[in-house]
């Protein structure tokens, strides 16, 4: 706040910010309202229950595909950070910046069900060429390697969450002092140990922040997925069939807060996580001229003992 | 290459795209000297030491350790250690552990990397600070800890990239002089880069000046200094006055050069020249002195020019006059301030700028 500004101007931009995140999530709090009744959505009396959140696990088909949703997660997980990361490190070097950053954002700039669809016909196409070659060839060995399934619907959620994870990871990468890499390989370091030693730490809350997002958008993501999937289904694309078939059922209202409070939970410790870190290194980046309790400095280098 | 050179940089050039960093620089430094890289910043200095260190790839050219063509090895495979001017501390670990890290790298027992930290860190002068991380350490000691963690490895080349150019003023002269005690005591060949050429002129055996990407000279600080060979060196080393013109008769002893600021005369020192060479003639200003022109010249051929007295700065030690000569060039001419702080001109006075005939230096380049 300004020091000469009005403090209702700034109790009225909190009030501001506090509405719109109450408009944004009440819909999410409605839905874990009603995982705990008893009587399910839209009875007219409310009864507080667990029994929904008990009955998520006996849910097969849920369960099934919360599985193949957790597999696809974390196979993303693997491709993307150390993508994002290397395209993050990349992007610090070059000096094509504009370029760069153009090309590992765009596909942010497609929407979701063009690039999905778009995907769909090229691994179609490529998987009818690679049909054709094998049929030439006279054997079956390229026969489904494009076939969608799992490896499409993860090659869609690389492309899908790498633009986040880079983000995420640029943001403490571009604070990172790269002559301290330079520093470590001065004192004998290879490039990898130098990474691991001296870079891998002070951007660890970076990567894992990136960790977090992409098994979060992978988890969320329902386009893409339920156009590049094949024959599994994954958590979105039960909930959502099941809605639009059924209605939803009161375990998928409990398994729906479930992953809500999860994923607040995680994105909440990040940004709590974050904030703490920052304002540490802010703290560190004002060297004191003398440490409190520190020992008298020696005014002139000493000999070393012999 | 005699075996105690240290670095021999031959042939040495870097492009960054159309820019041309270094042009050719050869160099050949000795082992266990204090070598300075001085010049203007973006001269190309620091892309010589990085050179040198393994961190830029020459375009063309070799480096070469003890005779070892190191020119395609990375910075870890060559026998250089380095101190950055950012400090370049790890802010994760404590100062001991920045200090042990070389050595845990090369896999020294762990009593031994202890031992060896705890007696570099007294050697810079920082006992007792080996558990605190780098932020709770003032400038001046996160650059003895670079210090101590490069020292440590017991490398024979020390490659120091302005690494004071962070520090305050005083701080600065002090860790000038612990850097040259630290030279004369572990023994072994400090390069350092610098654009300050007070610290140069504290710590260099020899002084290299480099400046648009080509080694302009490099000699004995004190050469460099007194005798520069070239005009460039003059302009930036110390304080001088310059006098461009042509010279106009020479034997074997003197030459007498036309310049707009009048009939000026230099030592003669073997220089091959001609009459009608366009030339240059320095003189350090604190070996100039002011008198009135009323005053009877020593000899007529004793250097002068006239001009006229613009005015007095007061610099503690010394007053620096500010002279506007009849070519409207100022000469700056530097005294000893007196103790009552009077000054025996005013501004507007005529006076002659005059100095001892052996001071003035000819450049023909």
């Amino acid at each position: 706040m300004s020091e000469y500004g009005s403090i209702w101007g700034y109790r009225a931009q909190w009030a501001y910010l506090l509405l719109i995140v109450a408009t944004l999530m009440s819909p999410v709090f409605y839905v874990i309202y009603i995982s705990f009744n008893e009587n399910g959505f839209g009875a007219a009396e409310y009864v507080f229950t667990l029994e929904w959140y008990g009955l998520i696990f006996s849910d097969r088909l849920m369960m099934n595909a919360l599985g193949w949703t957790l597999m696809l997660a974390f196979a993303t997980l693997a491709v993307t950070v150390p993508m994002a990361t290397i395209a993050a490190k990349f992007y610090k070097a070059t000096r094509h910046k504009v370029f760069t950053i153009f090309v590992l954002l765009s596909p942010l700039f497609v929407a979701p069900d063009i690039l999905g669809s778009a995907l769909l016909v090229f691994f179609k196409n490529t998987n009818n060429m690679f049909e054709a070659f094998s049929d030439y060839l006279g054997t079956e060995f390229f026969y489904g390697w494009f076939q969608l399934g799992f490896m499409t619907a993860w090659i869609g959620l690389i492309i899908y969450t790498m633009p986040y994870a880079f983000i995420v990871i640029l943001i403490t990468i571009g604070r990172y002092n790269e002559q301290q890499t330079e520093a470590a390989r001065a004192c004998g370091a290879s490039g990898w140990r130098a990474f691991w030693d001296v870079e891998f730490p002070q951007i660890r809350a970076g990567i894992f922040s990136a960790c977090a997002f992409t098994v979060i958008l992978s988890f969320n993501e329902y386009t893409r997925t339920s156009l590049l999937k094949g024959g599994f289904d994954t958590f979105t694309t039960v909930l959502i069939s099941q809605m639009l078939n059924e209605g939803m059922s009161e375990q998928s209202y409990a398994m729906s807060s479930l992953v809500s409070f999860v994923a607040i939970a995680t994105i909440g410790t990040i940004i709590i996580f974050t904030m703490i870190r920052s304002e540490q290194l802010q703290r560190k980046a004002q060297p004191k001229a003398e440490p409190a309790d520190a020992p008298e400095t020696n005014a002139e280098p000493q000999k070393a003992a012999a | 290459m005699s075996s105690d050179t240290a670095v021999e940089v031959v042939d040495l050039k870097k492009n960054y795209g159309p820019v041309t960093a270094l042009e050719n620089v050869n160099v050949s430094i000795k082992s266990g000297e204090y070598f300075v890289l001085l010049g203007p910043s973006g001269g190309g200095k620091t892309t010589l030491l990085r050179s040198i260190g393994g961190f830029i790839r020459p375009t063309k050219g070799r480096v070469l350790l003890h005779g070892e063509d190191v020119t395609d090895l990375p910075p870890d495979k060559r026998s250089t250690s380095m101190v950055f001017q950012s400090y370049a501390l790890f802010p994760h670990m404590t100062v001991i552990e920045n200090v042990g890290y070389g050595l845990k790298l090369a896999k020294v027992p762990k009593a031994e990397i202890e031992r060896k930290s705890h007696d570099m860190l007294e050697m810079v002068g920082l006992t007792g600070y080996d558990r605190r991380k780098p932020h709770e350490l003032s400038g001046g000691q996160q650059q003895r800890v670079q210090l101590a963690r490069a020292l440590v490895l017991e490398r024979d080349i020390l490659l120091l990239d302005e690494p004071l150019a962070a520090l305050d003023a005083q701080l600065r002269k002090d860790m000038c002089v612990e850097l040259k005690h630290l030279q004369q005591q572990v023994g072994i060949t400090f390069i350092h880069v610098t654009h300050n050429q007070e610290e140069a002129m504290t710590v260099a055996d020899r002084i290299a000046l480099i400046a648009d990407g080509n080694l302009v000279e490099y000699g004995p600080a004190r050469e460099v200094y007194e005798t520069p060979k070239r005009r460039f060196t003059a302009s930036f080393v110390g304080e001088n006055n310059l006098f461009d013109g042509r010279v106009v008769t020479s034997d074997s002893d003197t030459l007498e050069v036309n310049s707009p600021a009048g009939q000026i005369f230099v030592p003669h020192k073997g220089a091959t020249v001609a009459a009608g060479q366009n030339v240059s003639v320095s003189v350090r200003s604190e070996v100039m002195s002011l008198e009135r022109p009323s005053v009877k010249p020593s000899s007529p051929s004793a250097p002068a020019v006239s001009g006229t007295y613009r005015e007095c700065l007061y610099l503690g030690l010394v007053n620096s006059h500010r002279i506007i000569l009849e070519d409207e060039r100022e000469v700056v001419v530097r005294t000893l301030a007196g103790p009552d702080g009077t000054v025996p001109f005013a501004p507007g006075d005529p006076v002659r700028v005059t100095w001892p005939f052996d001071a003035g230096r000819l450049h023909t380049q």
